[in-house]
């Protein structure tokens, strides 16, 4: 393990790989930073830029891009209660009162310290539990493979939330869907091409990300006019106050943001799960343990409020990247797309990373940390700075971003067709988005597609062509088993309970 | 009383129809000789898939709660529609005016529909923006960007 932290840390620090690692973490707080725009559209953004390096700055730079992304959102909840991504909804709930009674420069400086702390203990974690993970699952099987992959998907939609389970997995079922456009991998017969040349390779990645995570969320914002009008917001934010904390302030959100980073990393490791639950799932635990004072500051500008989400949607962050990395299943829709990243690269996150890519693994893993010192000693200094970025007028910023989106693509295929093509799925994913319909699984779906079937295939010709291997192999059966678990379990449970619900009103009406 | 359909429902016809639709272009698929011996072939996932997705949307259309009213939020419909259509003639003369005037084009249409009227502002986020990143893009980077039909037939 010493050696490849020695390996992955001569890769990070690096000249070029630290620039990387600076620009990837400013660009993705300034993009973060936009109402609208999330992680996943920051990192979708930043991919074709990706395309012209090696691997390893590559993904130095989403991973920079990404935790770049999820401080930005946190500035932008602060300073004018426009979150912008969905794990960071919470950080407004106490950041924005805070900036209200004039403690802005302490609740931005609060955020980065506890996202600091979130993302440390994460990196931590992950260094142990990584490569540990990576050693037992390289005894997997395609048979183990495809039961993964199944369960990726259902845990997306497990996680989707009440009502959304089922949309969830119908947006996977469309992305497999749409991984199947295309000459199929194995025999070269053209599928859904309908006799056009254009599609003979299949949907771009790229050019769904950018349709679905880039283009619709810019094209939504601008839409909503309630956004347009939080964007009107930025000149109420004229001093920023004080950044320092007190020792006794500091005291008192310590514990928090270490219980609260544990946390975040476990329910980040999940698959599907994420920052957004991470960070909900704090802001409770810590009002639940809070004293009665405390818990009535909660919502009206309490430091642990703050403190407590931010810890947990990075270690979230990092945590999601346990099984991306040792699995080759992502844990979040960002991950989903650094995945995509990787195997257009050519390389499979999975265990074999970690054997044939030693340098990619450790380089992504110790980059994790230094992108978060280098997120504290850019963020702290510039954050007077960086709310002055707040200010440029949307309506130069919004033709620019379409800008970056639509060059984005036309520069790795060099292809005008592919613009149109990003319009009509814009277009869709404006329509799904309207109705409440969750776009993160159907690009899982698609990434996923072509493994699974991969894996299938595989599985099916290595026992004779029967299915008998999802219960005949015990990992197999295992995982798939947790598939299972994962989708029905919540429904059952609901179900169990309303039953009891009404067992028990039954009785309180028999009684009377 | 209104009659009115609840998202989900509309979600759910959606997509039956695609699956459906799906389904039926499974049978564009071309076979090989003796693929109708193979377990598994180019036809055997999307089968699956559309049947899985037809099973889905038939629930989702069935198990959805049925609204009063379905809300939509405050939505400028109008800006979306010129933005979509700017994009698309973009896509168009891209490869026609070439990359600097089209790019300049559409940057200057983007600031104008989005409701800037700054001269400086629009001359400045335009033409000399899209000079640096083009020299980024075909000086440093080594990128080639055909300069475009209309300029090689003038002769640029």
């Amino acid at each position: 393990m010493w050696e490849g932290i020695y390996i992955g840390v001569t890769t990070a620090v690096m000249p070029f790989n630290l620039l990387m690692m600076f620009v990837g973490c400013f660009a993705g707080t300034f993009i973060g930073m936009l109402p609208g725009l999330g992680p996943v559209s920051a990192v979708a953004l930043i991919i074709p830029i990706t395309y012209g390096l090696d691997p390893s700055s590559g993904i130095i730079l989403m991973a920079g891009v990404y935790y770049g992304a999820v401080f930005g959102a946190s500035t932008s909840s602060i300073l004018i209660n426009a979150p912008g991504c969905a794990s960071t909804v919470v950080t407004a709930f106490d950041g924005y009162p805070l900036a209200q009674q004039g403690h802005a420069g302490k609740a931005l400086a609060l955020a980065a310290y506890s996202s600091f702390v979130g993302g440390t203990i994460g990196a931590i974690f992950l260094v142990f539990f990584a490569p540990m993970l990576a050693k037992v699952s390289l005894s997997f099987q395609s048979s183990d493979y495809f039961a993964l992959m199944v369960l990726g998907l259902t845990a997306v939609a497990a996680f989707a939330g009440k009502g959304n389970i089922l949309k969830a997995l119908i947006m996977c079922v469309l992305g497999l869907m749409l991984s199947t456009v295309g000459s199929d991998r194995s025999n070269g017969v053209e599928r859904f091409t309908f006799g056009s040349i254009e599609f003979i390779d299949g949907l771009s990645f790229l050019l769904l990300a950018m349709a679905t995570f880039a283009l619709a969320e810019v094209v939504m914002s601008v839409m909503d006019r309630s956004i347009n009008a939080e964007g009107s917001k930025t000149s109420n934010v004229a001093s920023l106050g004080s950044m320092k904390l007190s020792r006794s302030e500091i005291k008192e959100v310590a514990p928090t943001m270490v219980r609260s980073s544990v946390l975040g990393f476990i329910v980040g490791v999940l698959p599907g799960a994420g920052a957004t639950i991470a960070s909900f799932l704090a802001y409770g635990v810590e009002r639940n343990f809070a004293s009665k004072e405390d818990k009535a500051m909660f919502g009206k500008g309490s430091l642990k409020g703050l403190a407590a989400p931010e810890s947990a949607n990075n270690a979230a962050s990092t945590g999601s990247f346990v099984p991306l990395l040792t699995l080759g299943i992502p844990g979040s829709g960002t991950t989903a797309v650094m995945l995509g990243a990787l195997i257009a690269y050519g390389i499979q996150p999975g265990p074999q990373l970690f054997v044939d890519h030693p340098d990619v693994f450790w380089s992504v893993i110790v980059s994790m940390y230094l992108g978060n010192i280098v997120l504290l000693i850019l963020n702290l200094p510039l954050i007077p700075y960086i709310a002055k970025l707040l200010e440029i007028p949307r309506t130069i910023l919004i033709p620019l971003i379409l800008f970056f989106s639509l060059t984005g693509v036309y520069l790795v295929s060099f292809n005008a067709f592919d613009i149109q093509v990003m319009i009509i799925i814009c277009i869709a994913a404006i329509g799904l988005k309207l109705l409440d319909i969750p776009l993160a699984p159907m690009l899982l779906g698609f990434i996923l597609g072509g493994m699974l079937e991969d894996n299938l295939r595989r599985a099916l010709l290595i026992h004779d062509d029967s299915m008998s291997f999802l219960w005949e192999r015990p990992l197999t059966a295992a995982i798939m088993a947790l598939a299972m678990l994962a989708l029905f379990g919540q429904p059952i449970l609901n179900l169990i309970r309303s039953k009891l619900g009404q067992k028990k009103g039954q009785e309180v009406f028999d009684g009377e | 009383m209104y009659m009115t359909i609840a998202k989900d429902r509309i979600g759910g016809l959606i997509f039956l129809a695609l699956s459906i639709g799906y389904g039926f272009s499974i049978t564009l698929i071309p076979m090989y000789p003796g693929d109708e011996y193979e377990v598994f072939t180019a036809k055997t996932l999307p089968t699956a898939l559309a049947f899985l997705g037809s099973v889905l949307s038939l629930a989702l259309l069935f198990l959805s709660r049925g609204e009063t009213k379905t809300s939509l939020p405050d939505l400028d419909w109008a800006i979306a529609v010129k933005l979509m259509a700017l994009m698309a003639v973009y896509g168009v003369i891209l490869e026609t005016l070439g990359f600097l005037v089209a790019t300049t084009l559409f940057l200057l249409a983007g600031y104008w529909i989005l409701g800037e009227r700054r001269k400086i502002l629009l001359f400045f986020c335009s033409f000399p923006l899209v000079l640096c990143f083009w020299f980024g893009l075909t000086q440093l980077l080594e990128i080639y960007l055909a300069p475009g039909v209309l300029l090689q037939w003038m002769g640029v």
